[in-house]
């Protein structure tokens, strides 16, 4: 089933590719390629990727025939779980610049380690105030690493 | 002689004090790195890239690559103890390491795959010594043309050898190469692809992709790991940290055996150090008296792996130092690495900067050495690391990361493409799309367009180019069997059966 969504996605992908491809402006002169030719020969070399999937289906099929078995449910909350890391992630990112790196990085520390090392108040808050604050000093003062202040005192 | 001059200069660059300092860094990092599950060497070179700008460049490729070969010491103490490699390649290691512990016998597992790395590591480095300076003097003699077909040699056998599937693994080479044509052409002057995007204009780096499909993904798949609840056991080291007689005599033989195997795939593109573990791991299984012992605690199954992992660095950095090309995805990193430093690594090195070449394949004799004293005496400072809860872990694997990210440019889109990164590496781990070709074909991409383009220029715009020398026919007849051979090689065996029926 993934692999009928794969072979989907690199049509789909082949087109845009091309048709970005041939929206690049191209002047005339110096080099006789120009920018596009190893473009198209990668969206040929896409084509190519998508045959050699379609055989290995093919072939897959022909190994297994149609046994029916009951698909794998795969237990969806784990995925919600790592849905929920990447929002968590992003918001992160979103207020990197506003709170600047330590505040913003204690907070996600907090948050991460608050759910999935759940219960060891002291050890969490220890570290993601130890981390965020060390780390910034290191990086920023002594490796010369140009990280937000944002809203820290300091 | 010139060479031996070179050879002997190197001693005294990577014996100077700093290199000897850097080398240190490099190998204890290394260890650190291979010791963590996470977060590997990909992942550690490329977040140290930023960090290092402005470093002696000899002396940060000195500690970059003494990361490379310290992970694969450090990936076997966690495969030993808790049974989760800590590095890839140290897979096969975890069967009858994880054993040995289980039956007290974890001393004797960490000693035997720290002395067999240790002797593997370095006949990988006298194997590099050896050949590279006849390799790079060939590699001179190579135009264009043959460097788009060696390069197209590299990716193909990369396509097919990694992952379960030649077809993902060439649609992720491809996605590599399309990201690399992403920006500025150098040639025409013309924006690609930018999406309108003002940072995309010079490329998306290289660094943001391997951080966000090595180390952020890498957290995705953890964190999803202890909510499930799958989080192993760690194992004390029990029994002393020394091999009897009779263990000795047993692991000689698979770490020799297993040092060649290792450097003949890392020299090879494509493979790499799992598949050289794996490989070791079914030979000693085949030339074993016993070989029901094996999945039991066989320290055959220990020593032979870990000295292949170990020599097939040595053996992928041959590749690397004297063609420019690297062979997989660590070594494409560190080819990353090389360039941001303004490094260019390939014959003409060898000639211009002896020093730097020879410092650094020197440092690695070295850099051996010092991880035998890290990984044998002192290797119970290390396990303390395994008592790091993951739950905190993986959580500042993100923090660290978005220093690695950010330090480049100090750009926003940077940080959000390490996020959407580590969703695509997350997801393709999922539906077994490999990551390292996509790596490999990015560092690569560039190189290849325009020696693609110079070739096509030189021949007045005809392809006949590329088969107009043995060399260039000899790299596309291979890169065409090894894109064929997964198909062909099933019927073959089906043709010889059918054979035998009638």
């Amino acid at each position: 089933m993934a692999d009928r969504i794969i072979f989907v996605g690199i049509l789909v992908l082949a087109g845009v590719y091309f048709w970005a491809t041939s929206q690049i402006p191209t002047l005339e002169i110096g080099d006789p390629l120009g920018p596009k030719a190893f473009p198209r020969l990668l969206g040929v070399g896409l084509l190519i990727s998508a045959a050699m999937l379609l055989a290995e289906m093919i072939k897959e099929r022909k190994a297994a025939p149609e046994t029916n078995e009951p698909e794998e449910k795969e237990d969806t909350s784990t995925y919600k779980i790592v849905a929920g890391v990447v929002v968590a992630t992003g918001i992160y990112f979103a207020l990197f610049e506003v709170l600047g790196y330590a505040v913003s990085t204690m907070l996600f520390l907090l948050v991460m380690t608050a759910y999935f090392n759940k219960g060891k108040w002291w050890t969490n808050v220890l570290t993601a105030v130890l981390y965020s604050f060390i780390s910034y000093y290191m990086f920023s003062s002594l490796l010369g690493v140009n990280l937000p202040r944002g809203i820290a005192p300091f | 002689m010139d060479t031996l001059n070179h050879i002997l200069n190197g001693f005294a660059v990577s014996t100077m004090p700093i290199n000897l300092w850097y080398t240190f860094i490099g190998v204890f990092l290394g260890t650190i790195i291979g010791v963590l599950p996470g977060i590997g060497p990909s992942a550690g070179i490329a977040l140290l890239i930023p960090v290092t700008f402005g470093m002696n460049p000899t002396s940060a490729l000195i500690m970059m690559c003494g990361i490379y070969y310290g992970t694969k010491y450090g990936g076997s103490t966690t495969a030993i103890l808790i049974r989760t490699p800590g590095e890839a390649a140290s897979v096969m290691t975890s069967i009858d390491g994880y054993e040995m512990a289980k039956k007290g016998r974890a001393g004797a597992a960490l000693a035997v795959s720290a002395i067999g790395s240790f002797i593997a590591g370095t006949l990988g480095v006298i194997g590099l010594t050896i050949f590279a300076v006849p390799l790079s003097s060939m590699a001179l003699k190579f135009g264009p043309a043959e460097y788009f077909t060696l390069m197209l040699f590299a990716m193909t056998a990369v396509s097919t050898l990694t992952g379960k599937s030649p077809a993902k693994g060439l649609l992720a080479t491809i996605l590599g190469l399309m990201i690399a044509t992403i920006g500025i052409d150098l040639q025409s002057g013309q924006a690609r692809y930018t999406m309108g995007i003002p940072e995309f204009q010079d490329g998306v780096g290289f660094v943001v992709v391997v951080v966000g499909l090595f180390a952020v993904a890498e957290v995705f798949r953890g964190l999803e790991d202890i909510y499930k609840g799958t989080g192993a056991q760690t194992m004390k080291i029990t029994g002393k940290l020394w091999l009897t007689k009779e263990e000795w005599m047993r692991s000689i033989g698979p770490i020799w055996r297993g040092g060649i195997i290792g450097f003949i795939i890392g020299v090879l593109p494509g493979a790499g150090g799992t598949i050289a573990s794996i490989m070791s791991y079914t030979t000693e299984k085949r030339l074993s008296k016993h070989p029901e012992e094996f999945g039991h605690g066989a320290i055959e199954g220990v020593a032979g792996p870990e000295a292949a992992n170990n020599s097939d660095t040595a053996g992928a950095m041959v590749p690397l130092l004297t063609l420019g090309i690297p062979g997989g995805g660590a070594t494409a990193v560190l080819m990353g690495a090389f360039i941001m430093y303004g490094i260019q690594p390939g014959p003409l090195l060898f000639q211009n900067r002896p020093d730097l070449v020879w410092g650094l394949i020197n440092s690695m004799y070295i850099g051996n050495v010092m991880l035998l004293i890290l990984n044998l005496p002192l290797i119970g400072i290390f396990v303390q690391l395994l008592k790091i809860p993951s739950g905190i872990l993986y959580p500042l694997i993100i923090a660290i990361s978005v220093i690695g990210a950010y330090a480049i440019n100090g750009s926003m889109t940077d940080l959000y493409l390490i996020l959407i990164f580590g969703v695509v590496g997350y997801v393709f781990d999922k539906i077994d799309i490999p990551v390292a070709p996509l790596v490999l074909s990015l560092v690569l991409g560039g190189m290849m367009e325009q020696s693609f383009r110079q070739a096509m220029t030189i021949s007045g715009g005809h392809p006949k180019i590329f088969f107009g020398s043995v060399i260039t026919v000899t790299l596309i007849v291979m890169s065409v069997v090894s894109i064929l051979l997964p198909f062909i090689l099933p019927m073959l065996k089906k043709y010889k059966e059918d054979g035998k029926d009638e």
